[in-house]
């Protein structure tokens, strides 16, 4: 116990000692840190909306009404015959409904608004080279009809075949650039953040340099003189990640909330989507503090 | 208690603090380290407490091999036997006579109960028993080397050691220290004092070392200054 005491009393006072120093290191921490987890947020927000246009399936092929087993049964066996189709499943009309309720669970008006009947049936098909995905198109004898911009297929029972690669390309570089740009400046970020960190720590140690000098003499272990310093740096970072999260949240509440209501058709990121990445951003800074430990105390104290 | 055996310090640009020094002292002995500034009265000390290495040599203290110790706790272990006072004082001037004294203890993890203990017992042991809650700043130059010296003992360690403790004091307080330093060495602390107060080591009449450009120079129990 009063060792907890003595880290918690040379921790605070080193904290009160650097005020200006320690706000610097705390505010470039929050702000690295709340990139870094915006970078997770984008990242997240383009999985959902991949999640959303393919169902986890490379290929969907629409069925017409009514759907007839005989039909299925056939298709199936001809797009299991194709040499890019790895599987083939059929999902009826009340399992593509389910599906679709799941997707907009948390707009309820976009559920309310659809007709149950109008979303087909369809056969989901994975591929097992993605870059073929035109064969089952081609198989299903679907051709854009130039005039109409619309898509006829010669196949009994084939409404349409979307496969969703060419739409998806486009989505995918948008979001990945726009993703990995904020990484980028996040990873900046959180240098400088460890810059400044075990810049306040040297700071505190050469306030402190008579101290740690007498801490020394009488038989301190290097622990013992160096955990304060390392508590200091971790408080630092761990007050900017609660900062950085606390600001991912209103992002999500004032920033894409606001989108819930103009893109209807659009899942976005829960509540429970940011709480997610809440972890990562306390890991990144307890690195932040460790990483800001080791080089700003390595010169300094070698017993 | 403490050997120094053929021990040599050279530093890196080519400077010879100690040259071949073979020195024993025994437990509960009173020892001067006497000799000009540069003769390697410091650089010993340096080594006892094992913030330099030696070039060559081996020094034990309280039987273990200083050159095996560890840095992380075979060092610090050292050193919570070897008492160290300063001409400077080193104390804390934010803290409190009582703060300065019992942040020896505390720094080394000792309960809060023994520092409760401890800290007055060896605060009036030094005769400032009624000055706890002083800051360095209102004491006196002796006053001050008594905490210092307070603070080099509440931990009962082996071995005491003294870098010029009487540089900054006028004669008659320096009598008073030296009172102060005979006394803990009377209840067994061994007491290694570096200093060039002629007086001083003349009238205490203990072991006297004489170093001169690294080299012991004479060995004399019961000796004067030269």
């Amino acid at each position: 116990m009063r060792r907890v005491e003595f880290y918690f009393r040379e921790t605070a006072a080193g904290l009160r000692r650097n005020g200006i120093v320690a706000f610097a290191a705390m505010s470039t921490a929050f702000i690295a840190l709340f990139l870094f987890g915006l970078a997770l947020v984008i990242g997240r927000q383009l999985d959902l909306v991949v999640d959303a246009y393919t169902g986890n399936v490379e290929v969907a092929v629409y069925l017409t009404d009514p759907v007839r087993a005989d039909n299925v049964a056939r298709l199936q066996t001809k797009l299991q015959a194709l040499p890019a189709v790895e599987s083939v499943t059929f999902e009826d009309k009340d399992a593509a409904y389910a599906r679709f309720v799941d997707l907009f669970r948390n707009q309820p008006s976009v559920v309310e608004n659809a007709d149950a009947d109008a979303i087909p049936a369809s056969l989901r098909v994975k591929l097992a080279d993605t870059t073929l995905y035109a064969q089952v198109t081609e198989a299903m004898g679907c051709i854009e009809d130039e005039a109409t911009g619309t898509i006829v297929c010669t196949e009994p029972g084939v409404r349409e075949v979307q496969d969703h690669r060419a739409l998806l390309d486009r989505l995918s570089v948008i979001t990945r650039v726009l993703s990995w740009s904020v990484l980028g400046v996040a990873l900046l970020m959180l240098g400088s953040a460890v810059a400044l960190v075990a810049n306040t720590l040297r700071m505190g140690m050469f306030a402190r340099r008579k101290e740690i000098g007498i801490m020394r003499l009488v038989g301190a272990t290097n622990w013992r003189i160096r955990v304060p310093f390392l508590i200091e740096g971790l408080v630092e970072a761990l007050i900017g990640a609660t900062f950085a999260i606390a600001a991912l949240f209103l992002v999500k509440v004032f920033a894409i909330d606001q989108l819930r209501g103009e893109v209807a058709f659009l899942p976005l990121i829960r509540n429970s989507d940011v709480l997610s990445i809440a972890p990562l951003i306390v890991i990144a800074a307890i690195l932040i503090a460790v990483t800001a430990g080791t080089f700003g105390m390595r010169r300094f104290l070698d017993v | 208690m403490i050997s120094l055996q053929r021990v040599s310090k050279t530093y890196p640009k080519g400077v010879t603090a100690l040259d071949d020094v073979s020195i024993e002292i025994e437990k509960g002995e009173f020892v001067f380290l006497v000799g000009p500034s540069g003769s390697g009265k410091s650089t010993a000390l340096h080594l006892l407490l094992k913030e330099e290495e030696p070039t060559s040599g081996s020094i034990y203290v309280a039987g273990k091999n200083l050159a095996k110790l560890s840095s992380w706790s075979g060092v610090p272990k050292l050193r919570r036997n070897l008492g160290t006072v300063f001409q400077d004082f080193k104390l804390l001037q934010d803290k409190t006579v009582f703060e300065n004294v019992s942040f020896a203890l505390e720094v080394i993890g000792r309960q809060k109960h023994v520092i409760d203990q401890r800290v007055p017992e060896i605060l009036d042991y030094v005769g400032l028993g009624g000055r706890l809650n002083n800051y360095p700043d209102e004491l006196s130059g002796g006053e001050q080397q008594r905490v210092s010296i307070a603070r080099a003992c509440v931990n009962r360690p082996l071995v005491l050691l003294a870098d010029e403790p009487t540089g900054n004091l006028d004669p008659n307080t320096s009598v008073d220290i030296m009172r102060l330093l005979d006394k803990v060495n009377k209840i067994g602390t061994t007491v290694v004092m570096a200093t060039h107060d002629q007086a001083i080591v003349d009238a205490m009449r203990k072991r006297v070392i004489q170093l001169e450009l690294g080299k012991v120079v004479r060995d004399q129990s019961r000796g004067v200054y030269a």
